[in-house]
């Protein structure tokens, strides 16, 4: 088997080679094309079970941030329109404390009203005052005259007469002063329950109405609150458990929040309550054609302070320990 | 001696090429018949695979594949979470949509609604773009083979579609294997894609898992399934499902099974009756090599060693001929992704050796039988 050049055969030994270095190629191709389908760790942290409940029964929900209160929705006692507004989103007020304002020119003119006509009874009372008391002296010198014939039987009655009617008329016009006080004071309530007032100390999270804009007892257009509400120190976090899930919730126990978007600040929020009501689980797709057939058993949390990280309305991912019973049958 | 065999076999170029020709025609309709044919029903597992991070999937008890899946309700999600070894789970919506383009033509996609937060469920790579832009508001994503069906010769980004009266605007090209049917997909996040798809009451298609680290996906599957009731599969296990869903409702593997068997048969008839012709010509020469003392054994060697010179060269040239096309085809919108699975080669070496066995054997009995004195004759 001498290799030299002139005997190199192509199908002894050419062919060969290149079927070889053709292999070897295919190989290569074939290794290096493989498809990648390795597993990969996600790029963004998603919402995980906190390590400490890595390995123990747990239940998950999602829920969304409340205020301690719950949202209020502030309405009017009275319709008109809006003179004055005295808050803006985001503020603190005490309770108490002035929101808005109704146009309270109606009622401010019935309360001049009823305070003329309070003037004009105490007017009437001081001159019901003095016919009595002329009256009164007149019947007293009849009556102090000895003499029968000096004075007449009839001056005498006309004189009893006049003394009696001066006090009818004094007692009228303090039925009058009253009534005009009431007046008075209904107009004044009027004013009062035209300023719209907190109802408790918090925070004013939205502001629907601007001044100049009618308000009506049956609420804003398209059902939205003039102003909405509440005491967001705390706040409380509303967490939705699917009801086949809802008897294995340690109730009482603290639950690890952490809202979208930002599911590696995990906070620890204390149990407040369970609502004693199991509800029709409240989709956020917004469709209003929205049929439900799942419910949902509530359970608030308080949450700790936590500078902006959690908002009113916001979405929130929880998990909540479950009954170390209900974990042992799982298992 | 072995040399000897070489140089009988190459001594007629005829035969020998024709040899080759064999063997290199059937290992490259076996192979690249099984490639294709795995690849195309591997297209069933698409969905799966686009997706790089979830372990386990979960979906409905009545779901089969990534496309054949009925919607869940949205506490599904947190009935997942609450299993033990759960590390992550996300919402993953896919839905069937109509898209109407800025020319006014309906094209039917697949709208596929990723995490908000996360993004969980895109594809691995992009190919313009990156996955942030769905933070941006009506934002997708489409899919490389969607742009070439929809946008040929231009480039999507920027583009704006209607999807169920809604705004979509294109600004991203994902880096995807088409599914199957290679409908158009739009990927979105799953917020917006509850938009883009005509409501139904439960729209959750699927819950993507992550395992905890120590815990097997297979172990994880279970659990959930015993847990919460819902349908839980493996990356793999449901990758195997959308396979077996085209192996059970088209007629592809029958087909190609047809062509690898014929490839056998034109491969053993071709090669054997060469191989006989072949060896029946030089009997005469085996009669003298058998004259001058040499052995059964040593001509048995002798022509296994021509059948494995053949073997090479043929085997080497089919491969090579399968992986050309793989390559040349590479950038075609209907081969995307298609790639030789290394079992593929060795089950046509497997076939080439049976072939080159099986005639051999058939032509060495006369040789073996043949007396040193029919050289004479």
């Amino acid at each position: 088997m001498a290799l030299e050049w002139k005997n190199l055969s192509f199908s002894r030994q050419i062919l060969p080679v290149i079927a070889l270095v053709g292999l070897i190629a295919a190989v290569i191709f074939i290794f290096t094309g493989l498809p990648d389908r390795a597993l990969t760790e996600p790029d963004r942290e998603p919402p995980r079970a906190p390590d400490a409940m890595a390995e123990t029964a747990r239940v998950a929900g999602s829920g969304v941030v409340e205020p301690s209160s719950e949202v209020i929705q502030i309405g009017s006692a009275l319709s008109g329109l809006v003179t004055g507004l005295f808050v803006e989103p985001g503020q603190r007020v005490g309770e108490g404390e002035a929101l808005f304002t109704v146009d309270d020119r109606a009622a401010r003119a019935a309360l001049r009203e009823a305070q003329a006509s309070i003037t004009e009874a105490r007017a009437s009372i001081a001159e019901a005052r003095n016919a009595q008391a002329i009256a009164a002296r007149q019947l007293a010198l009849y009556r102090n005259v000895d003499d029968p014939a000096a004075v007449s039987r009839a001056e005498v009655i006309r004189a009893e007469g006049e003394t009696s009617s001066a006090s009818e008329r004094l007692k009228l016009a303090q039925a009058r002063l009253q009534a005009a006080e009431a007046r008075a004071n209904s107009a004044r309530t009027e004013i009062g329950r035209l300023t719209v007032r907190a109802p408790i100390a918090g925070e004013i999270l939205a502001v629907n109405i601007r001044k100049g804009e009618y308000v009506s007892t049956m609420g804003g257009g398209g059902s939205q609150p003039f102003i909405e509400m509440g005491q967001t120190q705390p706040l409380h976090v509303r967490i939705d458990i699917d009801e086949e899930q809802a008897p294995r919730v340690a109730l009482g126990e603290p639950a690890t929040v952490s809202p979208r978007g930002a599911a590696e600040r995990q906070v620890k929020a204390t149990f407040v309550r369970a609502e004693p009501l199991v509800v029709p689980k409240r989709s956020l797709t917004n469709s209003a054609a929205e049929r439900v057939d799942v419910r949902v058993l509530q359970v608030i949390y308080a949450l700790p302070k936590a500078d902006g990280l959690f908002r009113v309305g916001q979405q929130v991912d929880a998990y909540i320990p479950a009954n170390s019973a209900a974990g042992g049958e799982a298992e | 001696m072995i040399w000897i065999a070489i140089r009988m076999l190459t001594g007629d170029a005829q035969k020998f090429y024709g040899l080759v020709f064999g063997i290199a025609f059937s290992t490259l309709l076996i192979t690249q018949q099984l490639t294709i044919f795995v690849n195309l029903i591997e297209r069933g597992a698409s969905g799966v695979y686009n997706v790089s991070n979830a372990d386990v999937w979960v979906m409905d008890p009545v779901s089969r594949t990534t496309d054949v899946a009925y919607a869940m309700p949205s506490t599904a999600l947190d009935k997942v979470r609450s299993v033990e070894g759960v590390e992550w789970a996300v919402p993953h919506i896919r839905a069937q949509a109509a898209v109407r383009t800025s020319t006014g033509d309906l094209e039917g996609v697949a709208v596929i609604g990723v995490d908000d937060a996360t993004l969980i469920g895109l594809p691995k790579r992009m190919l313009e773009g990156a996955p942030d832009v769905l933070d941006q508001p009506d934002s997708v994503i489409i899919d490389d083979v969607g742009t070439t069906r929809m946008f040929p010769d231009e480039s999507p980004i920027g583009k704006r579609l209607e999807l169920n009266d809604q705004r979509a605007v294109i600004r991203g090209v994902a880096d995807a294997i088409p599914s199957f049917t290679s409908t158009v997909v739009l990927y979105t996040k799953y917020s917006q894609a509850l938009r883009y798809v005509p409501g139904t009451r439960n729209r959750l298609s699927f819950v993507l898992v992550g395992a905890e680290h120590g815990v097997s996906a297979d172990e994880l599957a279970k659990r959930i399934t015993d847990q919460t009731g819902l349908r839980a599969r493996t990356r793999d296990e449901f990758a195997q499902d959308g396979v077996d869903f085209i192996i059970q409702n088209t007629g592809i593997p029958f087909n190609f099974g047809i062509t690898v068997m014929l490839g056998f048969i034109v491969g053993i008839a071709i090669v054997g009756l060469t191989f006989s012709l072949f060896i029946r010509d030089n009997i005469k020469q085996f009669g003298a090599l058998k004259a001058i003392g040499v052995t059964n054994a040593k001509i048995r060697r002798m022509v296994a060693s021509q059948a494995a010179l053949v073997g090479l060269v043929g085997y080497g040239l089919g491969i090579v001929g399968t992986v050309l096309f793989i390559w040349g085809f590479a950038g075609n919108p209907t081969f995307k992704g298609f790639y030789v699975p290394w079992q593929i080669p060795l089950v046509s070496l497997v076939a080439v050796f049976l072939i080159l066995a099986l005639t051999g054997w058939l032509a060495l009995r006369n040789v073996l039988k043949t007396e040193p004195a029919s050289v004479f004759r």
